[in-house]
């Protein structure tokens, strides 16, 4: 096993009207989870679909388990899940998935036999119905997530690739979704996917890249890229009234850079130089009830948020995700 | 290897197990059966039948008028059963001949009958009554045998001795072998151009059904993002050759089985004629050999790619069935003005604009199979003919690839020429 299940070098590409990926530099270990972050327009898909081999880069170099990203062997070991999804609507649920095993180089009654456990997993044969029999436009929305799921790791990929893979699943199947990052990870597969969803890329992810405008703002673990930017943050929860006491002091700029408001929750990162402890005794000077208030490493979500939002989206850029 | 072969498979299987392929296949034949019946069958209905011969004279003359009428009719008395029945009638007994007469018709004994009286002589009128009244050709048969029948008694009043006026009025006679030279027309020669028009239009629906079909299974590759995965997994050329293939097979599939049941039809086609009541006519299938056999799936083919590959590049580069439609119409140009040139090609298969035609790959693999179905055309012009023609299909190719795999990953709108021509330079 190489030590990097993907390696890319100073890659460039550009477009006529702007450059969606601009001399990006990462590595993704072998056998991690690994998050691709950034706005809409940041230059994700382009990303991925280099890794793909789907577009070649200007300029740079992209190297998979060691091995060149246009190498035909490779793209057997890797999975891929695009960002919207759909399948040939008129054609046999069984059929579609053969044809992608197949194009994946897996043999006929081997792939009989995987779709029929894939199928049997995800319930979409039952005793009562098999739906591998349907064709795809007779299946919910969510069934044809799922079968489009099993297309992606019918092969048994070791690189799996999940372009935007929470968008538009319902909480069962987003859950699902997480119960096999997981599973794949602890059979040794590289997983990386690209989300704006910070949240999920929290829990799920070892390491993430957070790029923007096509440039890498930041990469690393997610705990070191924490520890990184780890100004001491500060959770605040308030019960009942009296809030609108502490968003003055909130408002102070020499004690708070930046408040976090959802409403009774605050996350709240400091002034620098400002003592905690001010702020602390401030807030309940100001007759508010305190229910927790505790120093907190910032979410994926402040950092993104921290470091993007400086940066700014370019307008303009959704065409190339 | 495999991997094309996986796709050219699913192309196939999935159109092959469409509810549509095999409504065309089945129905494909009945159409071309019809096309080649139909007019036959209207033909034969314009010309002048059997049913003249089967008529009455009543000939109130009081001469020979309605025999030699009745000569005339027949055209030629040698064949039995041809001459009209001529009743001489007095004419106060003609009301009562008349009504015999038409009771003859009504029992289906007779198709009708002609009065003849003075005013038929003086050239002035003449009177029919029958089934077969509405029937043109049948009545400008007998208008034409009552014309002819007066001129004579006219020469003959003039003076003119039996041999001299016998003479004259056999010219006419000749106006009706006319109709046997039209039949002989109607024998090999016909066929073949018939044949030819079939192979024209056979070819022109094929590109035109199948390259549409291409179209709109890349758009929904495109659509249904379907592309991005099997992109993921093999080189887009891999990926539009296996298309262009696998449909190119169904298209060959069908037209095998429309030629064959279409072949069997024809065969069929003299019962089934006989059914309808028209006349036989000598109809011979003209003789391929197996080279031309060879030469003409070897057209298809290319223009199937040639077309295919362009009909694949435009669904590539659109985003909705609409847009595809609107952007195709230069292609369906293409074929369309190529149509256009069948039916003087047929005309004139050694001419200029034939010879021009059959070298540009955008109208050869139309016209070069019809040239060759009615006429020889030189092995050089042949050869040229293809040499264009695999050019052509090189050249397609090259550009479509380019576009597709630019295209089908592009969404939004539709490209401008500028831009197309931009990708087309892309590298990849």
């Amino acid at each position: 096993m190489t030590e990097y299940a993907i390696d890319i070098v100073n890659v460039t590409k550009r477009y006529a009207e702007h450059t969606a990926v601009r001399d990006l530099t990462l590595r993704v270990p072998t056998g991690s989870v690994y998050g691709l972050l950034g706005p809409n327009g940041a230059g994700k898909t382009t990303t991925i679909r280099m890794i793909l081999n789907i577009i070649a880069p200007d300029s740079g170099r992209i190297h998979i388990f060691g091995r060149p990203s246009n190498d035909p062997k490779i793209t057997e070991r890797l999975g891929y899940l695009p960002e919207e999804r759909g399948l040939y609507r008129k054609m046999q649920v069984r059929r579609v998935l053969k044809f992608l095993a197949e194009l994946k180089g897996v043999k006929g009654s081997d792939a009989d036999r995987r779709i029929d456990e894939w199928l049997e997993r995800l319930s979409l044969k039952t005793p009562e119905k098999d739906w591998g029999l349907s064709k795809i436009d007779e299946l919910s929305r969510g069934m044809q997530q799922k079968v489009q799921f099993i297309g992606t790791l019918l092969h048994d990929p070791d690189l799996v690739i999940l372009d935007e893979p929470f968008s538009g699943l319902d909480p069962i199947n987003s859950q699902a979704l997480k119960d096999t990052v997981v599973e794949l990870k602890h059979r040794g597969k590289t997983v990386i996917f690209s989300t704006h969803l910070m949240d999920n890329a929290e829990r799920l992810c070892d390491s993430v890249c957070i790029i923007a405008r096509g440039e890498k703002v930041l990469d690393g673990t997610v705990t070191s890229v924490k520890e990184e930017h780890g100004q001491r943050n500060i959770a605040l929860a308030l019960e009942g009234d009296g809030i609108s006491g502490v968003a003055a002091i909130l408002r102070d700029q020499s004690l708070v850079k930046r408040a976090d408001d959802s409403n009774k929750f605050f996350e709240i990162e400091m002034a620098p130089g400002a003592d905690p402890q001010v702020l602390l005794r401030r807030i309940v000077e100001s007759g508010a009830a305190v229910q927790r208030f505790e120093m907190i490493q910032p979410s994926l979500h402040q950092i993104f948020l921290q470091k993007v939002g400086a940066i700014g989206i370019e307008e303009g850029m959704t065409g190339h995700g | 290897m495999a991997k094309l072969w996986a796709i050219i498979k699913r192309e196939y299987l999935e159109r092959v197990r469409s509810k549509w392929f095999l409504i065309a296949t089945f129905f494909g034949p009945i159409f071309f059966a019809a096309i080649i019946i139909v007019p036959a069958w209207i033909a034969s209905k314009s010309k002048a039948t059997s049913d003249v011969y089967n008529t009455t004279i009543l000939d109130v003359t009081g001469t020979g008028f309605g025999h030699r009428l009745a000569v005339n009719i027949a055209g030629d008395t040698t064949i039995p059963g041809r001459m009209p029945t001529v009743k001489a009638v007095a004419p106060n007994e003609l009301t009562q001949a008349e009504s015999l007469a038409t009771r003859q018709v009504m029992r289906k004994e007779k198709t009708g009958y002609v009065v003849v009286d003075q005013q038929t002589l003086a050239g002035e009128s003449a009177r029919y009554a029958g089934m077969n009244a509405t029937s043109i050709a049948d009545m400008a048969q007998i208008k034409g045998a009552i014309r002819q029948t007066i001129l004579a008694s006219r020469l003959e009043k003039v003076g003119l001795d039996n041999e001299k006026m016998k003479e004259i009025t056999f010219i006419p006679l000749d106006f009706s072998t006319e109709r046997i030279t039209e039949r002989g027309r109607a024998g090999s020669g016909m066929a073949s151009v018939l044949f030819g028009f079939a192979i024209g239009f056979l070819l022109y629906l094929s590109i035109v059904i199948y390259g549409q079909t291409i179209m709109s299974g890349v758009l929904e590759e495109k659509t249904t993002r379907v592309a991005e995965v099997v992109m993921s997994s093999v080189p887009t050329d891999t990926l539009l050759a296996g298309k262009v293939l696998g449909v190119g097979a169904v298209g060959l599939t069908q037209q095998i089985l429309w030629i064959a049941t279409t072949y069997i039809l024809l065969k069929l086609r003299e019962p089934i004629m006989a059914k309808l009541g028209a006349p036989t006519m000598n109809f011979s299938l003209p003789d391929i050999s197996l080279a031309a056999g060879v030469l003409f799936l070897l057209f298809f083919l290319l223009g199937f790619i040639f077309y295919s590959s362009l009909y694949a590049a435009v669904g590539a580069s659109v985003n909705s069935e609409s847009e595809a439609r609107q952007a195709a119409s230069p292609l369906m140009i293409m074929i369309v003005s190529t149509a256009v040139f069948i039916q003087p090609v047929l005309l004139n298969p050694t001419g200029t604009t034939a010879r021009v035609l059959s070298l540009i790959p955008i109208s050869s693999p139309i016209i070069m199979p019809i040239r060759m179905a009615v006429t020889g055309v030189p092995p050089l012009e042949m050869a040229a003919s293809l040499a264009f023609l695999a050019i052509g299909c090189v050249a397609a190719l090259w550009l479509a690839s380019r576009i597709y795999r630019v295209g089908l990953l592009m969404y939004g709108k539709r490209p401008t020429m500028k831009e197309l021509a931009r990708w087309v330079s892309y590298a990849r």
